[in-house]
């Protein structure tokens, strides 16, 4: 009897994945979203394979220095010699890590907030709520230079000042999300039958609530590339490690502007491009799927 | 809403295209516009440190001696002439006549008098200029054209002396120094030119001084234009909107070859480029501060750390060419203290290697080499956040160290951060540089034992050599009155430098420069040999700027009018649009209801 | 973000004159003292966050001059260094009420002052960029959404995205590339940087065209970076406006279907607009820093740059109070406002 229990769960899941699936396909942007975040997220994994890191090291550069493309070099150099098109390559890698981490990190902060304010309710939601708000106003962007300039620079205090500024959208989707699970019926029986906050939150709520937190998370990633980017180009990112953000920064520090070497500023800055608009077309689309409302707006 | 916007609309376009606008040139003479980077960090000039502060001090207010465009040779300013007791204890400064304020009184002993003994009552006003002051026992005006100072101890840098002299009957009425912006247009003082308009952040004028004591300037307004990222400073040069640009990086330098109407300016920099090896940080008590490395106490590991650094390969990958390979202390463009080491520690791993496998420091498993007590060498190694070169040789150096078993961590951090962690002895290696005066004793004096931190943390230590040797030749050098005397001590100070390696030159970088030559046939460098315009040890590049006829009748520069009537016309073509789109809606409309 | 949750309070019945003055009076109060927490949250952000910098300031302050012992425990006597922390916050909060922010590190000026020349010229380049790209956000949203689905609709919303995704700074530096510097056949039309040519004529029309000259480039740079968030919100809320049921009602009273849509259904999508273009301003300003950093503008953007490459701390303690502030204050006004101009949320 389990048995059919459990395959009539695990149908009705396949069902929904297919049914979800499906609307995700009907979207066009999410679909090249899809495919532009597969290509590069397989580009970036494999570029230990595909590549030399050997070529990353500068005393072992044998190009010259702000060369444009050539055969040898297919996006020229960088100023110290290095081909710009493996910089671009393995700067993916730690773009990505970083965006993920910080949208990771915010979206984690988020839902805890969203959904404690929406669980308890009363006093716990009231603050919980003002310190939202009060973030969501604050510029972000202010607020994580004044956290990296007084924290030690490299990639965590990147990740932890993306991460405790970007959440306050996520925590206020996820309250809205929790309090229209909560309201259904099945829960409130749930309660009646004696279920504690933890078995309430953990096996109604969030199943309930992550569709949606998976959505926003994507989105989320698009902006936390773009702040760590941006926290790079104000030299506030750890230029040892090749990102695109330190790579814009590096060329406009050695004046590649200036030295007309568009090879040199054009890559780092359409993968970040591209990247975040895989992302957001993806988000989008995702959000159409879990959130019926939105559907047919997009 | 139609109605109202298309009237706004009709009422900007009356307003910004009905008078045409003036592109009033009435110039009669040439305005020299500089593009800066840095900051103006005030124009107080008891505070002001910055080099583009400094600069402008040096056109505004009157020293006693100053250093020729020439060759850096000390020549009179103010003092028209000098001279010195037996026991060189007291000097008398003879000042010239006849120079005045720009409010018209005159410049007399009692103006300097009351700026040196400012200085040496007032903390704050000793802030930039403090160091001059530090031996002065006492400074007085015998009447308005001599003035006599006593120093405690003999000091063979008296005749270097090239703090500005304010005006007292201005700053006698400063109660607060440090509070003091020095803001009020037109700041009085008397050199070649006179500060008339500043506005932070955008730009700071000065007008010709015409009645200077040499002679007007050639120009007859200087500008200060700022730019916040050198690139904007290069595209402003490029499109005629600044005449000359500063402190280019070398892919800026080689993309202004062969640009029309730009003249690249290559000049020797003053600047040292050094990595400081903790030899083991004291305080000027002796006590050992910091985290340094105690294998980095052992100057055999300093030394083969030496030979792994290819200076040459620095000079080409990251001053792409645009410096000289280092070696001693002072850099060439001071050739009288200048020193070369005759054996250099040259590039060679394999040696570096056998260095250290001699010295007793084998390498553990993982490759790294293991100090007699099993430390591993790991070293931090802390840079500039913000300067691109410091990123780049710190790549460059850990990969070479890791090439004989060292291990090396990048610490990029703030200027502010990294002096507070130079002078607690933070650090393994730091980079660190000065730039040179044409008087050897400041930057010398860096190396001494007095230069320690003192136990509260206070003072401006650089590699915490403390060598007795070093300090018995800086003491002697400061009482040797004869140059060439004084040249060989200072040549033996560095060779004694270079042994103990506490402090590795890698390289002296160019000053890389650019000017509009169809505005400004050229200017006086200093030194006249590959010398630069701005930020002089003087105000020679600016003073003896020869400006073309087309700068004198205004040509060139900003084609102020065009762009207008561009913006003019631009608005003018959006507002018609919007008015036939509206007039075409309210036509449409009376059908649509 | 449409509130799902909050469900309508039932309509007071008989409510009066009074009634609803107490009301909007009540409404109003709690605003207010919602946003003086907030503003007093920022101060005590601004103050502790900045207190964990490692550093001693006072040796910050004599940047590396030689001072001698005594005269640094006098300066962190004078700095109140040597307080305890609580009775520092004291401090802070009462310079802070009486408008003074401390010294700058490297202009050695109040840090009040330094704010001061520099908030016109972001209020200025601000103002202009958020409302050319709410005309412009709102107006394409209007027109994609009354054509949902056609060509105009998705180049309009591709277009927009993919602007949204580009990094300001960036796009900044290939805006100043192309049109300022001037980039092949393009020449370059407007000034590289700054909001003033020193060399100007005299006369107020010529400064302001001068001003208005340097404008352009940074003002566009912002608008197509922000415009897309308008674009997209104003789309979505007037498609979910077209579906309501009052649509039908108008409909089926004979109106025609565009009068339907700008009577109707723009009128009431514009509301929850209005309230994302004062909540998003907070993201328009972090755009501002970049925007101000590449062309210059002197404004509390650079003014932030100049004071985190330093770093100089009391400056950037205070840009960031004066700009996190600033934002709030926008907010609790258009709270305010928005009470005035929409009747359901007067009467709810």
């Amino acid at each position: 009897m389990t048995a059919t229990a459990k395959q009539i769960v695990r149908a009705r899941r396949r069902a929904t994945a297919a049914e979800a699936w499906r609307v995700f396909r009907a979207d066009r942007g999410g679909l090249l979203g899809l495919v532009l975040l597969v290509v590069v997220v397989a580009l970036a994994l494999l570029a230990p394979v595909l590549t030399d890191a050997g070529g990353l090291d500068v005393t072992r550069a044998t190009g010259q220095a702000l060369r444009p493309p050539s055969a040898e070099h297919w996006l020229g150099t960088d100023e110290s010699g290095r081909s710009v098109l493996l910089l671009t390559w393995w700067g993916a890698r730690v773009s990505l890590v970083v965006g993920l981490a910080a949208a990771l990190l915010s979206v984690v902060i988020g839902s805890l907030v969203g959904v404690l304010a929406a669980h308890f309710g009363g006093w716990t939601s009231r603050i919980l709520m003002r310190v939202t708000d009060f973030f969501l106003v604050l510029p972000s962007l202010v607020l994580a230079i004044a956290l990296s300039t007084v924290l030690e620079r490299g990639l965590a205090t990147i990740v932890l000042a993306i991460g405790v500024t970007a959440w306050p959208t996520t925590a206020r989707l996820v309250r809205a999300q929790t309090l229209t699970v909560e309201a259904r019926p099945y829960i409130e029986r749930s309660i009646a039958l004696g279920a504690g906050h933890r078995h309430v939150i953990g096996r109604h709520v969030l199943p309930a609530v992550l569709p949606l937190v998976f959505a926003n998370t994507t989105l989320s990633v698009a902006s936390a590339i773009i702040a760590e980017s941006t926290l790079s180009f104000l030299g506030l990112g750890d230029p040892s490690r090749v990102s695109w953000g330190s790579m814009l920064k590096a060329a406009m520090d050695t004046g590649a502007v200036t030295g007309g070497a568009w090879w040199y500023l054009l890559p780092p800055g359409l993968g970040i491009v591209v990247v975040v608009l895989g992302f957001t077309l993806c988000g989008r689309a995702l959000e159409a799927v879990f959130n019926p409302r939105l559907r047919g707006r997009s | 809403m139609g109605r109202r916007l298309a009237a706004t609309w009709v009422a900007l376009l009356v307003a910004l295209t009905a008078p045409a606008p003036a592109s009033a040139q009435q110039e009669q003479g040439a305005t020299l516009r500089i593009g800066l980077q840095q900051q103006f960090d005030t124009l107080n000039p008891f505070l002001g440190i910055t080099l583009a502060a400094t600069d402008v001090f040096r056109n505004i207010y009157p020293t006693l001696t100053t250093y020729r465009a020439e060759d850096f040779a000390v020549t009179p300013e103010l003092a028209q002439r000098w001279d010195h007791s037996e026991d060189r204890l007291t000097w008398t400064f003879h000042l010239r006549e006849g120079v005045r304020w720009s409010d018209g009184e005159p410049v007399t002993a009692h103006d300097a008098a009351y700026t040196f003994n400012r200085m040496m009552t007032d903390p704050a006003a000793s802030t930039a200029n403090g160091n001059f002051v530090e031996n002065f026992a006492e400074v007085t005006a015998v009447d308005d054209r001599t003035l006599v100072i006593r120093t405690e101890t003999p000091q063979a840098t008296m005749l270097a002396i090239d703090a500005p002299i304010v005006p007292e009957h201005i700053w006698s009425r400063v109660p607060d120094v440090a509070a003091f912006p020095n803001d009020e247009m037109p700041i009085v003082g008397s050199g070649p030119f006179t500060v008339t308009e500043y506005r932070p952040g955008q730009y700071l004028t000065l007008r010709a001084n015409e009645d200077f004591w040499r002679g007007p300037p050639r120009i007859d307004e200087l500008q200060f234009v700022q730019f916040k990222n050198s690139d904007a400073a290069v595209q402003a040069l490029r499109k005629g909107d600044v005449d000359v640009v500063r402190g280019l990086t070398p892919a800026q330098f080689d993309a202004l070859a062969g640009e029309p109407n730009v003249e690249q300016v290559r000049g020797q920099g003053r600047r040292f480029y050094e990595i400081i090896l903790n030899p083991g940080a004291t305080n000027s008590e002796g006590a050992p501060i910091g985290t340094g490395h105690p294998a980095l106490r052992d100057v055999r590991v300093r030394r083969a750390i030496d030979h792994a650094i290819d200076e040459q390969v620095l000079v080409d990958r990251v001053l792409g060419g645009y410096g000289q390979v280092g070696g001693g202390y002072l850099p060439p463009i001071f050739e009288d203290y200048h020193w070369s080491p005759p054996q250099r520690r040259a590039f060679d791993p394999a040696l570096a290697n056998r260095m250290l496998d001699e010295a007793g420091y084998p390498r553990g498993a993982d490759g790294i080499r293991r100090t007699a007590a099993g430390e591993p060498l790991h070293f931090d190694f802390v840079l500039h956040g913000d300067e691109s070169a410091d990123t780049q040789v710190g790549q460059f150096v850990k990969q070479w160290l890791r090439d004989i078993g060292i291990a090396v961590e990048l610490q990029p951090i703030s200027d502010n951060q990294l002096g507070d962690r130079t002078t607690a002895g933070d650090f393994d290696m730091v980079i660190s540089g000065w730039s040179a005066n044409p008087d050897p004793d400041y930057v010398l004096r860096l190396q001494t034992c007095a230069a320690r931190p003192d136990p509260q943390g206070g003072g401006t230590p650089d590699t915490f050599l403390c060598d007795p040797v070093y300090d018995a030749l800086y003491a002697q050098q400061l009482g040797e009155f004869d140059p060439a005397a004084r040249a060989e001590l200072v040549a033996r100070m560095q060779q004694r430098f270079y042994e103990q390696a506490t402090g590795l030159i890698l390289f002296y970088p160019n000053s890389l420069e650019a000017y509009r030559s169809d505005r400004f046939a050229g200017f006086d460098l200093q030194p006249a040999e590959d010398g630069v315009i701005v930020s002089q040890q003087g105000y020679w590049g600016y003073y003896g700027a020869r400006p073309t006829q087309a700068a004198i009748s205004g040509a060139g520069g900003t084609d102020y009018g065009t762009a207008a009537w561009a913006l003019g016309g631009a608005v003018v073509l959006i507002g018609a649009v919007v008015v036939l789109v509206v007039v075409r809606r309210r036509a449409t409309a009376d059908s649509r209801e | 973000m449409p509130e799902t949750t909050t469900a309508p309070e039932p309509a007071p019945t008989g409510a009066g004159r009074r009634g609803r003055g107490l009301r909007a009076l009540r409404y109003a109060a709690g605003k207010l003292v919602g946003g003086a927490v907030s503003l007093f949250l920022v101060a005590v952000l601004g103050f502790f966050l900045f207190r964990v910098m490692p550093g001693d300031p006072a040796r910050t302050m004599t940047r590396g001059a030689p001072v001698s012992a005594e005269q640094l425990a006098a300066l962190r006597t004078r700095l109140g260094l040597d307080l305890p922390l609580w009775q520092q916050f004291l401090h802070f909060l009462g310079d802070l009420l009486r408008g003074d922010l401390g010294t700058s590190y490297t202009y050695s000026r109040p840090v009040a002052e330094l704010i001061g020349e520099r908030f016109w010229p972001t209020v200025l380049l601000v103002g202009t960029a958020t409302c050319l790209a709410v005309l412009l956000g709102l107006w394409l949203g209007t027109r994609a959404a009354w054509r949902h689905g056609g060509a105009f609709d998705r180049s309009a919303t591709s277009v927009a995205l993919t602007l949204w995704s580009v990094p300001t700074f960036w796009l900044g530096l290939i805006v100043l590339m192309v049109f300022g510097v001037g980039a092949g056949p393009i020449p370059g039309l407007f000034p590289v940087g700054g909001m003033s040519s020193p060399d100007a004529p005299p006369g107020l029309l010529p400064q302001v065209l001068d001003v208005a000259h340097h404008l352009v480039l940074p003002a566009l740079t912002m608008v197509a970076v922000i415009y897309a968030q308008y674009l997209m919100v104003m789309r979505s809320s007037l498609l979910e406006e077209m579906g309501a049921d009052y649509l039908t009602t108008a409909r089926a009273k004979g109106l025609r279907e565009d009068l339907v849509r700008r009577r109707h259904a723009v009128p009431n999508a514009l509301l929850p607009t209005v309230t994302l273009i004062f909540l998003h301003l907070g993201l328009v300003v972090s755009g501002a820093i970049t925007v101000e950093t590449v062309f210059s503008w002197p404004g509390l953007g650079l003014l932030t740059y100049e004071a985190l490459r330093v770093p100089d701390l009391p400056l950037l303690q205070g840009t960031f109070i004066v700009l996190a502030g600033s934002v709030i204050v926008m907010n609790v006004l258009a709270d305010l406002l928005y009470r005035v101009l929409d009747p359901r949320v007067r009467e709810s």
